[in-house]
């Protein structure tokens, strides 16, 4: 096996690889936080994977005959990846119990999935997969809507963004998926963003080590659906960190903690700001009053954690 | 070999069992449950090695069973009714794969209104689906159906994974004797899973069932799809030979009792096609040359063989136990489209009964053969007529004064 | 019959310069027919969108194959064949660029057998990512070649089609669309529409032959074949690395790169492969001592 293949381990972002496991012409946005997520995810898992994909805005990914995965990929539906990632995962536990497959034929078993599916449609056969304590992980790029199809208000669109059925602001709220995995008490779980690649690449080998359920949960900035311009991918991402909207925590051992505690906190306004989905609470004039309702709930959030 | 008292649930067991299947994704439903439980029994006792997972949905269950196929162990499942509809994106799905597997349907009726008798509307909308289709009369051919469909599945032609249908309570619940095969005969019959390109392992990458965002691909896939199951006709009868030849039972792609030389025909699938082969007894006695044609294959439509078994009647009573609203019965439709155009077709006379578990009398049987000799007499078509009495419309008459009884007396509204 | 196919980048507006020039044709009386047409391609990929209009109902459908009138919202997809600009183009089409360089310029590139007009873009576009107005522009343009959408149509059909906007864009793009309409005066009425269908071979229908499962199945057996895709097509801006103050680290560009497209090059120093770089301008934004620039790709080109 090629280096290329083999992951090795990553201590300082110096230690990323410099090739990498994801071949670029895939269909995705220019900028695509979910992307950059996903590339930096494989580079550290290595190419013994099989992703098993729920419908979202990464089913075009492998598009016959074009995928640029060096591991393994099956689409399943919306609702039922974790079932997907169940039948392999099972079914290779089989073969290698019998023996009809060597054990350095394994692979890991990652559920791939959009917030659509994660939030909404496919949360009771994560809900099941986590109970039965199969043995995956589960990959989500959050980007707070059906993105693919235009980006539709979904379970994961936080308060008053504007989305393609929400045109003057989401009235639900986000829904903390985290917590609804911890809840679970999974083997692991962790919220990561592909702007902070060193966290992400800690929290994924620390998962990559386990076994049993496995939550990476990435905040996946999306450039046409939250209306930003591209370039500024990272920069938003390092802002909904810096706000504290996107709390960088990891849940193992019936322990929440958090990696990155913002401190002195951003105020909120700087990251609405910048996304055209956010546009209506400053022009034509500014919404103080939903502006702040925002922040006391971050704020609320981290008094909490205290 | 030995012979015991086994319903359909149990032989559909035993079908499993001898099918040495690896891994069971489960979901309990009536009238199917009994059979998850029995592998549930066997597995956990040591009795068989296989492995069973409940799953929280048909969808899901039929998720994993296609990938765990997928990954190249051999599979079994089992669902009815509202299940197998729940799971239905996924039956339309996982064809395309071209990874087998065996998926038996106790047939129930389905909602609305809801409940738990049987009737074939459950598994003919899974028609167009892609998994091949095999309806089961008895107990016996339960388990025999399923050994044949696993060979079916795997074929190296075909690669699609198969339905085997019994219908509900009158096989499901309904204890028959059934010749249980010895498991190194079955093994002989049924080798073990080779799955060939169909794996997913570390030195293999592949990307599977992946989009195809233009016609031409998708056409061709789907088509493939469509030519596999067309194999199937000829893969059965190589299938269904060796199964004969190994163990003496015929299980042919149409059933044909009596029909070589029959005036009128009876056409229909599952449980109460052994009234109709009674009912053609009875009319032979009094003198009517009547006869039963049977599709066990539905998919693939053996068109041919029932064309061959057809031609040359002169009316055919199709006895469909299902409903397509706003059309009728799906079987007449079917078999009007095979026969159609060919000389000697038989007068086609279309009966809708059975739904809901409604039982088919001896009495219908020969009403519904002489309703279609009459038909061929006049050469005119009769208009398809549902088997409902007027004692039937009695008692719903009954049954809805007390449903309807109850504002009247809470004061008078209507 | 008209037939008009105006081709840009998805997110430059050839879906709505299509639809304004379709509601203008009907407000003018006409049948209409108007539907775009992109596959799983996003933001600044190469996408189309066409527009039928006659006086009798339309019963054509799908692609156009033989446009009486093609526009290019963005001229750098003229020259691309993956864009299919001059697809079905024949002798009495007319080919409308929107460019800032003359149509003598781009004659010799196209070698197209027919009549090549150009619009110049809204000022300052070019230095652009994606030029605001380039489409109603077009819309504009296309009205007034076509001769038979008066100015009033032509704003009504805008004003209906752009409604949710608000008062302020909806100006600005009135003005652009008026622009474009008045720029190609000279040439109204250019566009004849009387070409004839296009006449297809008869076909050549085979018997699908069954094939082996292990190759009938939508299952991509290679790897990484998504290389073979050109997403760098969809750029209009290039990051252009500075070796002079690179400082080669590049595990920065290369880990925020969403597309893989940065890697090291042999000497340590980071390789941006443009063959898939979507122009996201993301490393420029994380490079720590500013070396990536962002231009123009035409002028990068």
């Amino acid at each position: 096996m090629s280096e290329a293949l083999q992951p090795r381990p990553i201590r300082s972002l110096k230690d990323f690889p410099s090739e990498h496991l994801l071949a670029g012409g895939t269909p995705m946005c220019a900028g695509c936080g979910g992307l950059q997520v996903l590339h930096e995810v494989n580079d550290v898992l290595g190419a013994n994977t099989v992703f098993v994909n729920a419908a979202g805005c990464m089913t075009l990914l492998a598009s016959y005959p074009y995928t640029p995965f060096r591991g393994s990929w099956l689409y399943t539906s919306m609702a039922s990846a974790p079932a997907g990632a169940q039948g392999v995962r099972d079914a290779l536990d089989i073969l290698i119990a019998r023996k009809r497959l060597a054990p350095e034929e394994d692979l890991r078993a990652v559920v791939l999935t959009g917030d659509g599916s994660a939030y909404g449609m496919g949360l009771s056969a994560t809900s099941a997969a986590i109970e039965r304590g199969l043995d995956f992980l589960y990959l989500c790029y959050d980007n707070e809507g059906y993105g693919n199809t235009g980006q539709q208000a979904s379970g994961a669109t936080p308060h008053g963004a504007r989305t393609a059925t929400s045109t003057r602001g989401h009235g639900g709220a986000k829904k903390d998926l985290f917590a609804i995995w911890a809840a679970h008490r999974p083997a692991y779980a962790a919220t990561v963003i592909g702007s902070e690649p060193l966290d992400l690449a800690k929290k994924v080998q620390k998962a990559a080590a386990l076994k049993g359920p496995r939550l990476i949960l990435a905040l996946a900035p999306c450039p046409p659906g939250w209306d930003f311009d591209a370039r500024d991918t990272v920069e938003i991402g390092r802002l909904a960190v810096k706000t504290g909207l996107w709390p960088l925590r990891e849940y193992e051992n019936g322990r929440i903690a958090h990696t990155r505690v913002p401190h002195p906190r951003v105020p909120v306004e700087e990251y609405l700001a910048r996304q055209g989905r956010f546009r209506h609470l400053f022009e034509p004039r500014r919404d103080e009053e939903a502006i702040a309702a925002i922040q006391a709930e971050v704020d609320a959030y981290w008094r909490a954690i205290g | 070999m030995s012979r015991e008292l086994l319903t359909g649930n149990a032989a559909a067991a035993w079908g499993a069992r001898l099918a040495d299947v690896d891994y069971v994704p489960a979901f309990p439903i009536t009238p199917q449950t009994e059979i998850i439980e029995t592998l549930a029994r066997w597995y956990e006792g040591g009795e068989a090695p296989g492995r069973l997972v409940m799953l929280e949905s048909e969808h899901s269950m039929v998720t994993a069973a296609a990938a765990a196929a997928a990954t190249g162990v051999r599979v079994f499942s089992a669902t009815s009714s509202q299940g197998l509809l729940y799971a239905m994106e996924m039956i339309y799905a996982v064809p395309g794969w071209r990874a087998p597997f065996v998926l038996v349907n106790v047939s129930r009726a389905l909602a609305t209104p809801i409940t738990l008798e049987p009737d074939h509307s459950d598994v003919l909308a899974a028609r167009d689906s892609g998994f091949l289709q095999i309806h089961c009369a008895n107990c016996q051919e339960v388990l025999d159906s399923i050994l044949i469909a696993y060979r079916l599945a795997e074929h190296a032609r075909v690669r699609l994974p198969a339905i085997v249908n019994l219908d509900g309570f009158y096989l499901s619940f309904t204890r028959e004797p059934v010749k249980i095969p010895a498991a190194a005969e079955a093994r002989a019959f049924l080798p073990p899973f080779a799955p060939g390109e169909v794996e997913f392992r570390a030195s293999k990458p592949v990307s599977r069932a992946v989009a195809a965002l233009g016609s031409s691909p998708y056409s061709y896939f789907r088509y493939q799809t469509h030519l596999a199951a067309l194999e199937a006709l000829g893969a059965y009868e190589e299938v269904a030979r060796d199964f004969e030849r190994r163990f003496g039972r015929w299980h042919p792609a149409v059933e044909c009792y009596r029909s070589e030389d029959a005036e009128v025909a009876f056409l229909m699938i599952g449980a109460f096609s052994t009234k109709a082969r009674d009912a053609v007894d009875r009319l032979r006695e009094k003198g009517v040359a009547a006869g039963l044609v049977r599709p066990r294959l539905l998919r693939p439509f053996p068109q041919a063989a029932l064309r061959s078994a057809l031609l040359g009647r002169r009316a055919v009573a199709v006895v469909d136990q299902n409903l397509s609203m706003g059309s009728g019965g799906v079987l007449a439709g079917e078999l009007a489209s095979a026969l159609y155009g060919c000389r000697g077709a038989p007068m086609i006379a279309r009966f809708v009964g059975g739904l809901g578990g409604r039982d088919i009398t001896a009495e219908e049987f020969e009403a519904m053969a002489t309703e279609a000799r009459a038909a061929a007499e006049t050469g005119e078509a009769p208009a398809p007529r549902l088997l409902y009495t007027a004692a039937e419309l009695r008692e719903v008459r009954k049954l809805q004064a007390i449903a309807l009884a109850g504002p009247r007396e809470a004061g008078g509204r209507s | 019959m008209f037939r008009v196919r105006f081709h840009g980048r998805g997110g430059q507006g050839a879906k709505t310069a299509s639809q304004i020039l379709s509601s203008a044709l009907f407000l003018e009386g006409f049948e209409v027919q108007d539907a775009p047409r992109y596959g799983a391609e996003r933001r600044g990929a190469a996408m189309f969108a066409y527009v039928r209009a006659a006086r009798a109902p339309i019963q054509e459908r799908g692609v156009i194959a033989r446009p009486d009138l093609v526009v290019a919202i963005d001229d750098t997809l003229a020259t691309m064949p993956a864009a299919a600009v001059l697809q079905g183009v024949a002798q009495d089409t007319v080919v409308l660029i929107q460019s800032a360089e003359p149509a003598e310029a781009w004659r010799p590139r196209l070698n197209a057998p027919c009549e090549l007009l150009v619009l110049a873009p809204p000022p300052g576009a070019a230095a652009q990512a994606e030029a605001p107005f380039g489409g109603v522009r077009c819309a504009g343009a296309a009205a007034r070649l076509l001769g038979v959408v008066g100015r009033a149509s032509l704003e009504r059909a805008l004003e209906a089609e752009l409604a949710g906007l608000g008062e302020r864009l909806i100006e600005q793009n009135r003005a652009h669309a008026l622009a474009g309409f008045d720029a190609l005066a000279p040439h109204a009425g250019r566009v004849r529409g009387d070409a004839p269908r296009a006449a297809e071979a008869p076909p050549d229908w085979i018997a699908v032959p069954l094939d082996d499962a292990a190759i009938a199945a939508p299952d991509i057996h290679a790897t990484g074949t998504s290389a073979a895709s050109p997403t760098g097509l969809w750029r209009v801006l290039r990051p252009v690395i500075d070796y002079e103050h690179c400082k080669r680290c590049v595990w920065v560009c290369g880990t925020y790169c969403p597309d893989s497209a940065i890697r090291a090059g042999e000497d340590g120093r980071p390789n941006i492969d443009y063959d898939h770089c979507k122009g996201c301008m993301v490393c420029v934004t994380v490079c720590p001592p500013h070396a990536i620039h962002a231009v123009p790709e035409r002028e990068a080109a």
